[in-house]
């Protein structure tokens, strides 16, 4: 970063400023690169002094990928290798290179069997939970948000301001209590699955805040004479929320429900606090479970932590953008 | 069809810190069935809160709106019977052209589906948007979009049709040829219609009858033409008209009206209108009421220097200074023709008919020019 | 535009409608009010199921625990009510553990949120300058962000084992004496927790930071090139001044993460990870679930919650102040 923005200075000073457009170009002209472009209009004596820090930026966000992804690559690797392979070579070497080797035979997918089996069950249980509970805090937010947010009334900002520091709670506040409630309102008793539903419930109650300020911050955005207008037509609060209001949340819905899927695909606090019974058990907690178990097979470990990533990774590559939006806000 | 009357409407917000702002002050206007109203004024006058408290879209702090003889200040603005059309269109981005017509009438009235179906065609076909209903706003141009709002109002047939700012987002051009066209249109329909604009040409073209209002409360209500000629203050004098009227800060002494520059001679008849008024007055003259001349020739004429020439074609809009300090300046607006260049010296010809003189502190018309009833002269629009 | 209207609103969105009053003693007012009633009645259905909910599990749940910390309540039985004391709140300053993991959950917080923020806005500027597969670059670092703490914990794990990713390379590279044993020795421990931290949430930051730049327009930095500003005094005085309130949204959501980072440093190292990692959310998981010390438990989450809210509570504020509610 330093040499680059070096080069760029070094170059700026003796520039004029009409044919300088390199940091122009950096900013928003031109996205081809410099060697495409420069030298169409620039004298051919600047090219070398363009390269080193064209060259050097680039060189930073590759390290920087390397630096990234390492952990995943060792993980990788260390899945797809047997113990004695795994003892015998380096977390760096890649499996591959052993297949070249038929006399190490390091290459194994059993830890992948291994962990998928150990985890299967974690990860139906993790749908059922995750599914209802996305659905319906989205839901919850997106009703919250059009009832605050394009309908006026007195004391909606103190509602708002409520629900805006829920998202804030640290959720070691509110623990002990949440056990306790749940001992009272006995789901569990009722069912044998009934802890999965009290898990659903608490994630829905504690989701909706969130969802409420993504939707609102999207309903405020909707131009008010849109509803105003479909007020004179006639239309009810709850017709112009059918209607009008939920058509065109669909983009919102894709954010809060793909915010919502990873957040609760990926709790480990609540249900390590409500799930006593290991066939409710979500894939966080089996994962936590295989860890203890197999504490010296890094390989099993590895191939169950991307098992148990996988949908989030999927939805991640799959929703990109509107994972980002959710996480800004 | 009825008559819509505001009875002193008045609303008043109060802020969070516990003041409290009029945005609209005690307002009584009557709109009668089949008129054309502008309520024109500057930002933030309280014309849309004004429109918005007809719509039943704000509520009322004070005061009645009337449909007729019914009080419909608690009625939900869907049961107002009155249609309106917003600034931003406010269409429905994800209905097609056809469904944010008809979506009024499904949610208003009982209407079969196959009569909406008709109805939503002939005002389309009245508009000229027959061909577009199968897309959706987003396809469309700003004048196409601004046909589909005014459809989605025509269709519910209302008792009042209301327009806050609907040209303001199209480019001049077009902004001129809706004029007429809402026009036309309004004439057609025959449904009492307030239009709310910050654009005094607006008002000046279409309205029957104009509002002018500024701080939250009315200043005047007269046909254009009345508002132009007979401004019944100050501020009226000021806003309408473009470039706007000249003023001239003079203090009355007898027959003549004294400003640092120069001395107006009043006739007996102004003389008398005058009559027990303050003597601090303001003397106004609108920028096509002045003669250049190139020599002094005969009274209210005084030398000035040309300070700038705007043309526009055809007419020129002259600046000119007056004494030699050159801080007093006002408009002349002559032919397109008449050619005068920065720095010469033009004697500027002041008719005493076209003369307005207000009090300055109460800032009331205490005399408006001459008017002849019959044939109004050369009104510059 | 008629802007009185809407200026209120553009100022607060909520003033004008949120505090409008029928005014008493004008003829008309207690219709006007009526008819916003008619709005509050109507809206009811779809705010009010979502607030009872929030209300009952979110502040219930908060007033609660407090009353839970006012008891002596431990191991099977049931909370008693009735005799309430500042008997666990006294027990606090004495007990090192708890001294040790609030010292901890401070330096995390700190070490962190500035950590974070500090690469975030490198990762943001390296890939705000026009690059080609920016998208792919900015997947790959945000990637960690959707991961869960129990799966990310594994992985660190692996890094740091003492035949481990980071030991390892440290050997190809011929600095074999800079290899650790990072998660057994107490003095890398914290350290090392911090920068696994790092790497899954400067992404974050990054997209932060990047939204941040983006709403900056063109035309200042056209116009501090025409200042003859260099680039390092470009980005320095025109453009990270700029991005305040992206760094004030992110500081707010890091420190509030970093007091409740218990996933990964139970996941890591369980409930008991020694006083040199220990911080409050693990303490207070330990206390009350492990060792059925609830009353006391609930009171280290009431010291947790507190300190959040010395967080929460400006933040919201300003928001408040500056309409942004």
């Amino acid at each position: 970063m330093t040499d680059d923005t070096d080069a760029h200075t070094d170059r700026d000073r003796d520039a004029d400023a009409d044919t300088d457009t390199d940091t122009d170009a950096d900013r928003d002209t031109q996205t081809d690169t410099e060697t495409e472009t420069e030298p169409a209009t620039d004298d051919s004596s600047r090219l070398p002094r363009i390269g080193p820090g064209r060259l050097a930026l680039y060189g930073a966000l590759l390290a920087l990928v390397i630096g990234y992804l390492s952990p995943l690559y060792g993980g990788l690797t260390t899945a797809f290798k047997t113990q004695e392979a795994y003892r015998e070579t380096s977390p760096l070497q890649p499996p591959i290179e052993l297949l070249s080797f038929p006399h190490l035979d390091g290459f194994t997918v059993d830890p992948w069997f291994t962990a998928g089996g150990e985890l299967a069950m974690g990860m139906i249980n993790s749908f059922a939970l995750t599914i209802p509970a996305a659905v319906f805090s989205a839901l919850l937010g997106s009703l919250a948000a059009y009832g605050l947010t394009k309908v006026n009334w007195r004391g909606q900002a103190f509602l708002l301001a409520l629900f805006l520091a829920a998202v804030f709670i640290p959720y070691q506040a509110v623990l002990v209590p949440l056990r306790q409630f749940w001992s009272i309102v006995d789901i569990s008793g009722l069912h044998e699955r009934g802890e999965l539903v009290e898990l659903i419930i608490t994630h829905i109650a504690y989701g909706t805040p969130i969802c409420t300020v993504l939707f609102r911050s999207y309903y405020q955005t909707l131009d008010d004479e849109l509803i105003e207008a479909a007020r004179l037509d006639g239309a009810s609060l709850a017709r112009i929320y059918r209607k009008i209001v939920l058509p065109l949340s669909v983009p919102m819905f894709a954010v809060t429900l793909i915010y919502q899927f990873t957040q609760i695909w990926n709790d480990f606090l609540f249900a390590l606090v409500l799930l006593s019974d290991r066939a409710n058990y979500v894939v966080t907690l089996e994962l936590n479970a295989l860890q203890g178990a197999m504490a010296t097979d890094y390989g099993v470990q590895m191939a169950g932590a991307f098992i148990a990533a996988l949908p989030t990774i999927l939805v991640y590559i799959m929703f990109g953008e509107q994972f980002a939006k959710g996480q800004t806000m | 069809m009825a008559d819509l009357q505001l009875d002193a409407v008045t609303k008043v917000f109060t802020e969070r810190d516990g003041n409290q702002i009029t945005a609209v002050d005690d307002v009584s206007l009557t709109i009668e069935d089949g008129e054309f109203l502008v309520l024109v004024g500057p930002s933030g006058c309280g014309k849309s809160t004004t429109l918005r408290m007809v719509a039943g879209l704000e509520s009322i702090s004070a005061g009645q709106v009337r449909l007729g003889d019914t009080v419909v200040n608690d009625s939900k603005p869907k049961d107002r019977n009155i249609a309106m059309v917003f600034q931003s269109y406010a269409l429905y981005p994800h209905m097609t052209v056809r469904e944010n017509m008809a979506f009024g009438l499904q949610e208003s009235t009982t209407m079969p589906d196959d009569e909406i179906e008709q109805t939503v065609a002939s005002a389309a076909d009245m508009l000229g948007i027959d061909d577009l209903l199968k897309r959706k706003p987003d396809d469309l141009s700003g004048g196409q979009q601004q046909r589909v709002a005014l459809g989605r109002a025509i269709v519910r047939d209302p008792e009042v049709f209301l327009l806050d700012e609907p040209l303001s987002n199209l480019d001049a051009k077009l902004r001129a040829q809706m004029r007429t066209e809402l026009k036309r249109l309004q004439n057609e329909l025959d449904v009492a219609t307030i239009y709310v604009t910050h654009d005094q040409t607006e008002a000046m073209t279409m309205a029957d009858k104009i509002a002018i209002l500024n701080d939250g409360e009315l200043q005047q209500v007269g046909t254009p033409l009345e508002c132009y000629h007979e401004p019944a203050n100050l501020f009226v004098a000021s806003f309408i008209g473009e470039p706007s009227m000249n003023f001239f800060d003079v203090t009355r002494d007898d027959s003549q009206l004294v400003h640092d520059h120069f001395r107006y001679d009043l006739s007996n008849e102004t003389g008398d209108a005058l009559a027990g008024a303050h003597a601090e007055l303001v003397l106004g003259v609108r920028p096509e009421d002045i003669d250049l001349q190139s020599t002094a020739n005969g009274a209210h004429t005084y030398a000035t220097v040309v300070d700038v020439v705007e043309p526009m074609g055809n007419e020129n809009n002259v600046y000119l200074t007056i004494g030699d300090e050159q801080t007093q300046t006002f408009v002349a607006t002559v032919d397109g023709m008449h050619h005068v260049e920065a720095g010469e010296t033009v004697y500027a010809h002041i008719p005493e008919s076209a003369v307005h003189v207000f009090d300055r502190q109460s800032g009331h018309a205490l005399r408006n020019r001459t008017v002849e009833s019959t044939t109004i002269p050369e009104t510059k629009l | 535009m008629d802007s009185l209207r809407n200026s209120l609103r553009r100022l607060n969105p909520l003033s004008e409608t949120a505090t409008e009053q029928s005014q008493g003693t004008q003829t008309q007012g207690s219709l006007a009010g009526r008819l916003r009633d008619s709005d509050f009645v109507e809206s009811m259905p779809f705010w009010l199921p979502p607030t009872l909910l929030v209300l009952l599990f979110v502040y219930g749940a908060i007033a609660w625990n407090i009353a839970i910390s006012f008891t002596g309540w431990s191991g099977l039985g049931q909370p008693e009510y009735t005799d309430l004391s500042l008997e666990m709140y006294r027990q606090l300053p004495a007990d090192q553990d708890f001294r040790a993991s609030l010292w901890n959950t401070i330096l995390l917080l700190i070490t962190f949120t500035g950590s974070s923020l500090v690469v975030g806005l490198g990762l943001a500027l390296l890939v705000d300058r026009k690059i080609r597969f920016e998208n792919a670059f900015r997947t790959i670092y945000l990637l960690p962000m959707a991961l869960s703490f129990v799966v990310t914990a594994i992985f660190w794990s692996w890094m740091y084992a003492s035949n481990g990713v980071i030991n390892t390379t440290l050997n190809v590279f011929g600095l074999d004496l800079l290899a650790h044993n990072w998660i057994g020795n107490p003095q890398f421990k914290l350290a090392a927790v911090i920068v696994a931290l790092i790497w899954q949430f400067s992404g974050y930051c990054m997209i932060v930071y990047l939204a941040g730049l983006r709403a900056i327009p063109d035309e200042h930095y056209e116009a501090a090139r025409i200042d003859g500003a260099s680039t390092l005094k470009l980005y320095w005085r025109v453009i990270i001044p700029q991005l305040r309130s992206s760094t004030i949204g992110a500081v707010v959501v890091l420190m509030v993460f970093a007091l409740k980072a218990f996933d990964f440093i139970y996941v890591m190292f369980g409930t008991n990870p020694g006083r040199s990692v220990d911080i409050l959310a693990v303490t207070m998981y330990r206390e009350a679930f492990s060792s059925s010390q609830w009353a006391y438990g609930a009171a280290i989450a009431v010291v947790l919650f507190a300190l959040a809210l010395t967080i929460i509570g400006p933040y919201a504020y300003t928001q408040y102040k500056r309409g942004a509610l």
